[in-house]
């Protein structure tokens, strides 16, 4: 039966996230916090392989000291256990810095049959963890994945490529990073969000990785963050629903701060 | 049903009422699950607002020391507004803030979620994201809620879910809302840097002002208010949707127009409308409550049991909702595992004077839902003002003449009469 871990990021919601048009500075002052969107389906996909094989689902996240209001969501979304490292380190943290301490976390673990994680975050979107955490584990990576089995040990994951969709099998432990229409995350229902409650959280220290401090300085610094304006926007939206259109418009002004 | 998942009491609706009732019954070690349909308590709150502190101090004395607060209202005052001129009656009292009796200015979403975090601290189970679709009932009783497919069980059922409470509905204690038994508000949170609002309003750190609004509706039945955060400013209107349709007006327009009236607008200007929310008030008082607040295994509170109150003066929610979770608590508790506890209940209301207050109070909504209240008094008010100040060199008239002059241009000796009158019996 599989061990998977699934690793997720907590992440201010870019929905409340407005853009002050005089200096294009982010105002963030009024944002709560989510899981990431892309880690979401990877919880999800990681909760339904187990339903589907058995097994069990473990989750791991990395962030600030406010990364334990997570805990009961993403437990509620089916892992049966999470461990978390909130450390002011996050603030600064690149991929680089972040997969090294994933890493460390893993192997303090010992070994898993599959890790998930989102293709991207809802934040910086650089698309690195997952790679880097393969490369320090010394497994492979699969990227851009939208439909995922699992075949004894072996693993087959569908790519999506452009127009094009490319299927690949791995032996043994991977990383997986996954793309949104892999699935539809679950809304917890009352049973799985009471049954989260009563599941385990460990908190790992930063320092009990034993990192060198190397291993936590970013090497990528951010120098500034601001809002891009475009001349014209040109969105359409072009669901087959209106209520669906409408609510992606009305999401969209928002995040604008135009209504 | 397994005994694992029976609770001692399901809360639904994570607001004051809820979270109040949940912290007092797992402070005495009762096993309860509050049950929130935002993501988080407080996300569907839009009230702006103040909370007397006596009513957290039921709770839990020193509690509301850490609750986040916006400012203490020292500073009561009542706004009489006509089309371009306005009388505030401004009073102050600095003792107001430093023990009972006081109250502070709140924002509920930060609010409503540090009392539900409260209330998780004390060992309640917080639920939040969910939606209960119905209440499950065994031979009249009612025994536990639904959500989705999953259903839960409990020695009592508190409803606290606001003012279109659905689920009083589902146990037939309440009809839907009738237009006539509730009012609408709109209310706006104008941000702007605290030292503008403490220049403006006459306040120094951590002071408040909190304003009632008369007149300023365009006519339609109801009022406003102001309320002074921290760095915001919360401007409303509770109107009458009756009379809405009747003037054939829009809420927004309404409190647009008031926002522009040159009184408001000198407070508020330069600020940056942050929020903007409406929503239903159960304003009319005890005359607009239930008739009945409890089922065997059900308690209503708060909003749901319609426990607010407009005094003219000041408007009244937020504590009651408190006190009468913390009654619904009591009444539990001293009933130990019973389903049927409407009866302790209610005597918790009266020992609480919830209910004695909002009787005394229940004739004022028809008082404020007299037309010259809102429109005809403001204005002969502001005219006799303009009378009195107005200086233009020509002969002015005496003054016991001309006010009885501008008197009798608004109203006539009958109808003073009698609002005098209904004011007295109301108040006797």
């Amino acid at each position: 039966m599989p061990k998977v871990l699934v690793c997720y990021k907590w992440v201010l919601d870019e929905q409340d996230i407005k853009i002050n048009l005089g200096d294009l500075s982010l105002d963030s002052s009024r944002a709560k916090y989510k899981i990431s969107d892309y880690d979401k389906n990877a919880i999800e996909e990681a909760t339904l392989l187990i339903e589907a094989h058995g097994g069990n689902v473990d989750a791991l996240t990395f962030g600030s000291d406010k990364v334990k209001q997570s805990l009961k969501d993403a437990l509620s979304r089916g892992p049966g256990s999470v461990q978390w490292i909130g450390d002011a380190a996050f603030e600064q943290a690149d991929a680089f810095v972040t997969a090294n301490v994933l890493a460390a976390a893993i192997r303090k673990n010992g070994t898993y049959d599959l890790i998930l994680c989102g293709e991207g975050s809802a934040d910086s979107y650089n698309q690195q963890v997952a790679p880097r955490l393969a490369a320090l584990l010394e497994i492979p990576a699969i990227t851009f994945v939208q439909k995922l089995c699992m075949d004894g040990s072996r693993t087959i994951a569908t790519r999506k490529l452009g127009d094009c969709t490319e299927v690949v099998e791995v032996e043994g432990p991977a990383v997986i990073s996954v793309l949104p229409e892999i699935n539809k995350p679950r809304i917890p229902s009352l049973k799985q969000v009471m049954a989260a409650a009563k599941k385990p959280s460990q908190e790992i220290k930063l320092v009990e990785l034993e990192l060198s401090a190397d291993d936590i300085i970013p090497k990528t610094v951010s120098v500034s963050v601001k809002g891009y304006i475009m001349n014209r926007k040109n969105i359409l939206f072009k669901e087959a629903s209106h209520a669906d259109n409408v609510a992606k418009l009305v999401a969209s002004l928002a995040q604008e701060g135009l209504c | 049903m397994s005994e694992e998942e029976k609770f001692d009491a399901i809360i639904i609706g994570a607001g004051p009422a809820g979270a109040a009732c949940a912290y007092v019954l797992a402070k005495e070690g009762k096993n309860v699950i509050l049950i929130e349909r935002g993501a988080t308590a407080g996300e569907k709150n839009v009230t702006g607002g103040r909370l007397y502190t006596y009513a957290m101090e039921l709770v839990e004395p020193g509690l509301y020391k850490e609750a986040p607060m916006q400012r203490k209202v020292v500073r009561e005052q009542i706004m009489m507004m006509s089309a371009n001129s306005a009388i505030t009656a401004d009073y102050v009292n600095y003792d107001f803030g430093t023990e009972v009796p006081q109250s502070f200015t709140v924002l509920r979403t930060p609010f409503d979620e540090w009392f539900a975090a409260q209330a998780e601290e004390q060992g309640v189970m917080l639920a939040c994201g969910i939606l209960v679709e119905d209440l499950i009932e065994r031979d009249g009783k009612v025994v536990g809620v639904r959500a989705g497919d999953d259903e839960i069980y409990a020695d009592v059922v508190v409803a606290a879910d606001g003012v279109n409470s659905f689920i009083a509905q589902k146990a037939g204690l309440r009809d839907d809302i009738s237009s006539h038994a509730v009012a609408v508000g709109a209310k706006e949170i104008i941000e702007l840097p605290s030292r503008v609002i403490e220049d403006r309003f006459n306040l120094t750190g951590d002071e408040g002002a909190a304003r009632m609004l008369v007149g300023g509706t365009d006519g339609v039945l109801g009022g406003g208010f102001m309320y002074t955060n921290s760095n915001s400013i919360s401007l409303g209107v509770v109107l009458s949707p009756e009379d809405l349709a009747r003037h054939g007006k829009k809420i927004h327009e309404i409190l647009q127009d008031l926002k522009m009236h040159p009184a408001i607008y000198s407070l508020i200007k330069d600020g940056t409308t942050v929020e903007y929310g409406a929503h239903l008030v159960p304003e009319i008082g005890f005359s607009g409550m239930p008739k009945k607040l409890y089922r065997n295994g059900l308690l209503v509170v708060g909003d749901a049991a319609g426990m607010c109150m407009n005094t003219g003066t000041i408007l009244r929610g937020i504590d009651l909702a408190i006190v009468s979770g913390v009654a619904a608590a009591r009444a539990i508790l001293a009933n130990k595992g019973a389903s049927d506890v409407g009866a302790a209940y209610m005597q918790q209301l009266e020992e609480l004077q919830l209910l004695p207050t909002m009787r005394l109070y229940s004739k004022y909504h028809e008082i404020l839902s007299n037309p010259r209240m809102i429109s005809t008094y403001p204005n002969m008010a502001n005219e006799i003002m303009k009378m009195i100040f107005g200086v233009d060199g020509t002969l002015p008239k005496r003054i016991d003449k001309a006010m009885l002059g501008i008197v009798k241009r608004h109203v006539t000796f009958g109808q003073i009469v009698a609002d005098g009158w209904k004011g007295f019996k109301a108040t006797t």
